[in-house]
């Protein structure tokens, strides 16, 4: 029986490919960008843009001083709220103004599966470490980073590595790394997590340093049977074992479960398992490399599908980042960026702190009858023009906007265009109707043009309604 | 952000009280009827807190009878014998539960032990999702127990909405306990009656029906989502500020602040049957006993608890509501190296309210070694969904047939609550098909009594006919509500014999015999 190739490329690059690429990987995207994209072709678009090594950003500074290296002690402490803060605007900031990089995506995507909450670990340096660590490793192998990971000094704080000692071993971080890093439920038993937390025994941070060290007297120095093999493992031998750990058709069993959450992430939320599977065999065939896996989904025919094209949600940080990007917002100053982060608090996804060790589900779960009107809410603010402090209004310049379309002054090819820059869902021709009476506002349509006084109102009503659409929360 | 204006919105209709819209693909005229249905909830409210992350329930309910092996297991975070809270002489509360005292002294808390469910699961986010969708250990469900409840209280949902939201959730992501699968979630979320209704101003309804893709699955979802914030966000605030009153909640308490909130909407005359708070921070995995963790998520849950007791208490409304706690598991009874407690099985949960029977129901845990199951964890003795099958039947008036249709199987229930509605099944509750009872009395002179029931509600006509097929008699001709009726008929002016009453619908048509005696 011949199984469907998921992973045959596209055999079109058009401008709707691009859109769907670019919504999928970046923190929105402009016209010009769409423009670029094909002026490549979609392998030399993918792997040398989207996919390239790009050098670590320098670190973040609060009031032009720089943080990242101080050591955990009393008279730091009163500044991490500042510093966390200037960190998460730091990420924004990254995340803005990546170019053409897939990067603070999948570095977004990393801290999501292996994570650690600020809210536990208390110093932000670490934090700040951890996502330089995601960073370096973007790209990479998946399995070493699972390694470094794990004697993470956030980590080894988030879930209690540092207090595990050999005696009454602490489980927490056993279990998560198997349940929800790696290999997912059901794959491993509770013995298997009483023995491997035994191996993981001996791991402390030096708050001074903001390192990790090995002390070998607290390491529990001892055989262990893990999912099946017995020896004195350490961490390094546990996560060489979990990535061996095949099913009863020997099939691998971490790449699956990885290469799930990449396609649940980037494609769609409730996963399509023949695909999977087949990202998972060119992980598997790449050493568990990233790099080869995210190529061969975001050139995929099924990644492109109608099914998948406008399937997703938009995640909170995303969609109001895009925003900035989209309307070409100027100056995205830090008090646009801490509106940001107070409404990214109000729409559930505060960097640095998902919700649990679980992380940020996604997809429906960002959707509630308190966010949904948040967004609306927000999105009307930068039409409307919102006064952030005394130096800062965030405003779209709305009849610029408008006019950067050169069908501008055609109002139906214009809210054609419009709309394909700005929703990836396939709109409905009731739905134009309905927006171009919107902006129309009981006008003729050989009467629009935006130079009438009346344009600039009409332009605010219908770019609100617009953003308000349910069709405007998909990607 | 309070920008109060109103968005055109296109294609969108806000009538005055009428709006046409569609849930699950089924356009209806929504409030079209005032419904107020209290038959399918007893008129009964049920406040359920999650305790997330696995309370360590042995040091929450403590085995007086056993306190040297509890302290022997938990050199470090064994409550010193004098500051536990005796309940009786085998059985205490942690300190921080003190407030609670009271409450169990006169009779408004019953502790059920030892709660759990076999082959208990000790994943998070997997023994969570047992608990919510009421599954078996090794059963994926992707719908709550009170998603599966709701549309039986509310057999009209979705043709006709209640005028309240069904159930509320105080926060911001959507419960799974409220999930239906086929109507969706059944809950709206806030967590401020005027923000939610500040930022729902101006939005309107949405009818355009989405492709048959996946993208047009998540489209239909989002318009759901809307619509229900939409329809429900005036109601809210409106019966809140209506309630809208002080008492003495604890400061610094945030599960506090969202029962005075819930008191607001009860005070207001809110009749929603259903609401969840939660409270996080229970994954104790170390220095479990400092002061900010588990001491302090007891004790805002007992201040919590019994200032919204009082509360309902001084306004004559306790008799209405129960209080239930829950949590995904409890913890190991052996501590580990770091001063905290690692995923276990059973736990203790509190239900509180006026209609309590009050005490303890079963034994303390058990911890002396061969009884503790393979983990070194506490073995249950009582499946969780026995609690939410006396939620369903004795708060909530469920009959058996429909509770074995919310649980999925058959499951006995507590002796948890007072006043267990024993005599709903015949009076109350909402049947499940249509029933015409046998007249009574039979034969009879001049006048009978006529009882019958309706699953849904319906246009509906009750008539008699006499032996030849001749109707002499109509008893109802009109748009009827769900639930059971009575008619009574009287036969002056008809000859004695046999004669035929039937029960007319669009549907159904059931008829019966009796024998007028002159």
């Amino acid at each position: 029986m011949s199984t469907l190739n998921y992973l045959k490329k596209i055999s079109v690059w058009d401008a709707d490919a691009a859109r769907h690429i670019l919504s999928r990987s970046l923190f929105g995207f402009t016209k010009d960008d769409v423009t670029f994209a094909l002026t490549k072709t979609l392998d030399d678009f993918v792997d040398n843009y989207l996919l390239k090594d790009q050098p670590l950003p320098s670190s973040p500074t609060y009031n032009g001083t720089s943080w990242t290296t101080l050591p955990d002690n009393t008279t730091n402490q009163t500044n991490y709220t500042n510093w966390q803060y200037s960190l998460i605007y730091w990420w924004y900031n990254l995340m803005l103004n990546q170019g053409y990089s897939f990067r603070e995506k999948m570095v977004l995507f990393l801290h999501n599966n292996f994570t650690s909450q600020y809210a536990t670990v208390r110093i932000p340096q670490l934090m700040y470490i951890q996502n330089q660590l995601f960073r370096q490793n973007v790209f990479g192998n998946f399995k070493d980073l699972t390694k470094k990971v794990t004697i993470d000094p956030a980590m080894l704080i988030y879930l209690n590595g540092e207090q595990n000692s050999k005696g009454a071993p602490n489980e927490n971080y056993a279990r998560e790394l198997m349940e929800l890093f790696t290999l997912g439920i059901g794959n491993y038993t509770e013995d298997d997590i009483h023995n491997s937390a035994r191996a993981l025994t001996g791991w402390r941070v030096d708050r001074t340093n903001l390192t990790s060290s090995f002390i070998p007297n607290l390491f529990d120095n001892t055989n262990k049977t893990f999912l099946g093999k017995t020896g004195n493992w350490t961490y390094s031998d546990i996560v060489d074992i979990i990535f061996d750990s095949r099913d009863a058709s020997n099939n691998p069993i971490a790449a699956r479960f990885i290469c799930n959450k990449l396609y649940k992430e980037f494609a769609y939320y409730q996963p399509n398992v023949d695909y999977i599977n087949q990202l998972a065999d060119v992980f598997v065939a790449n050493n568990y490399n990233l790099k080869p896996v995210l190529s061969s989904m975001l050139k995929s025919q099924y990644f492109h599908s109608v099914d998948i094209r406008g399937a997703r949600i938009k995640p909170p940080v995303e969609f109001l980042l895009s925003l900035m990007k989209q309307f070409g917002i100027p100056n995205v100053n830090n008090d646009i960026l801490g509106y940001i982060r107070s409404q990214a608090g109000a729409l559930q996804q505060i960097l640095f702190d998902p919700p649990d060790v679980r992380g940020w589900q996604g997809q429906r779960k960002w959707i509630s009858t308190i966010t949904y009107p948040t967004r609306n809410a927000f999105t009307d603010n930068n039409i409307n023009g919102y006064k952030i402090s005394a130096a800062t209004t965030l405003k779209v310049d709305i009849l610029q906007y408008a006019r950067s379309y050169s069908s501008s002054e055609d109002a139906i090819a214009f809210i054609n265009d419009v709309t394909k820059q700005l929703i990836q869902f396939p709109i409905s021709e009731m739905r134009k109707d309905e927006l171009l009476s919107t902006l129309l506002d009981g006008a003729a349509v050989y009467d629009w043009n935006t130079y009438d006084s009346a344009a600039p109102a009409r332009l605010q009503t219908f770019f609100k309604s617009l953003m308000r659409l349910p069709e405007f929360q998909l990607s | 952000m309070k920008r109060r204006e109103f968005i055109k919105n296109i294609g969108l209709v806000t009538g005055a009280g009428i709006a046409t819209f569609s849930i699950a693909g089924i356009p209806v005229k929504a409030f079209a009827r005032p419904f107020m249905n209290v038959q399918g909830t007893n008129g009964k409210i049920l406040v359920i807190i999650q305790f997330k992350g696995g309370n360590d329930g042995l040091n929450t309910v403590i085995p007086l009878d056993q306190y040297s092996l509890y302290q022997t297991n938990r050199p470090t975070l064994a409550i010193p014998q004098s500051s536990i809270v005796s309940l009786t002489a085998a059985t205490g509360l942690h300190s921080s539960l003190q407030p609670l005292k009271a409450l169990f002294d006169s009779g408004k808390m019953t502790l059920v032990q030892n709660v759990g469910y076999p082959n208990q699961n000790r994943s998070h986010f997997r023994s969570t999702d047992i608990w919510l969708s009421a599954s078996d250990y090794n059963q994926t469900l992707y719908d709550g127990w009170i998603g599966r409840y709701l549309p039986k209280a509310f057999p009209e949902y979705p043709s006709l909405p209640p005028l309240y939201p069904m159930a509320i959730q105080l926060g911001s992501v959507q419960s799974l306990l409220f999930e239906n699968q086929q109507y969706g979630g059944l809950a709206i979320s806030f967590q401020s009656p005027n923000s939610f209704y500040q930022l729902v101003q101006g939005s309107s309804v949405d009818n355009d029906p989405p492709p048959a893709t996946l993208a047009g699955d998540e489209l239909k979802f989002l318009k759901e989502v809307a619509n229900q914030s939409i329809q429900y966000a005036s109601i809210v605030r409106d019966t809140s500020s209506k309630g809208n009153h002080t008492s003495n909640y604890p400061a610094n308490n945030t599960l506090a602040q969202q029962f005075n909130i819930i008191a607001n909407l009860i005070l207001g005359g809110l009749q929603t049957p259903v609401y969840l708070v939660t409270l996080d921070g229970f994954d104790t995995h170390a220095d479990q006993q400092n002061a900010a963790r588990h001491p302090k998520l007891l004790s805002d849950f007992a201040g919590a608890v019994t200032a919204f007791q009082t509360d309902l208490q001084d306004h004559n409304l306790a008799d209405k509501v129960v209080v239930m706690t829950f949590s995904e598991f409890g913890r190991r009874v052996k501590e580990n190296v770091s001063k905290g407690t690692d995923h276990g099985a059973a736990l203790p949960i509190f239900v509180i309210g006026n209609n309590v029977q009050g005490g303890i129901i079963g034994q303390n845990a058990q911890l002396a070694s061969n009884k503790l199951d393979g983990n070194g964890d506490i073995q249950f003795s009582y499946d969780f969904r026995q609690v939410y099958a006396t939620m369903l039947k004795d708060h909530f008036g469920m009959t058996d047939t429909q509770l074995n249709q919310i649980l999925l199987k058959q499951f006995s229930t507590l002796p948890l609550l007072k006043s267990s509605p024993t005599d709903v099944t015949d009076y109350n509750a909402i049947p499940d098909d249509y029933t015409l009872m046998q007249n009574y009395p039979n034969p009879f002179n001049p006048s009978t009594t006529i009882k019958y029931a309706l699953p849904q509600s319906t246009e509906v006509r009750l008539k008699v006919y006499d032996m030849l097929g001749k109707n002499v008699a109509t008893l109802v001709d009109s748009y009827q509500s769900a639930g059971s009726h009575t008619v009574q008929f009287n036969a002056n002016g008809l000859a004695s014999g046999t004669y035929f009453y039937a029960l007319e619908t669009r549907s159904q048509k059931i008829v019966k015999k009796m024998v007028l005696v002159k």
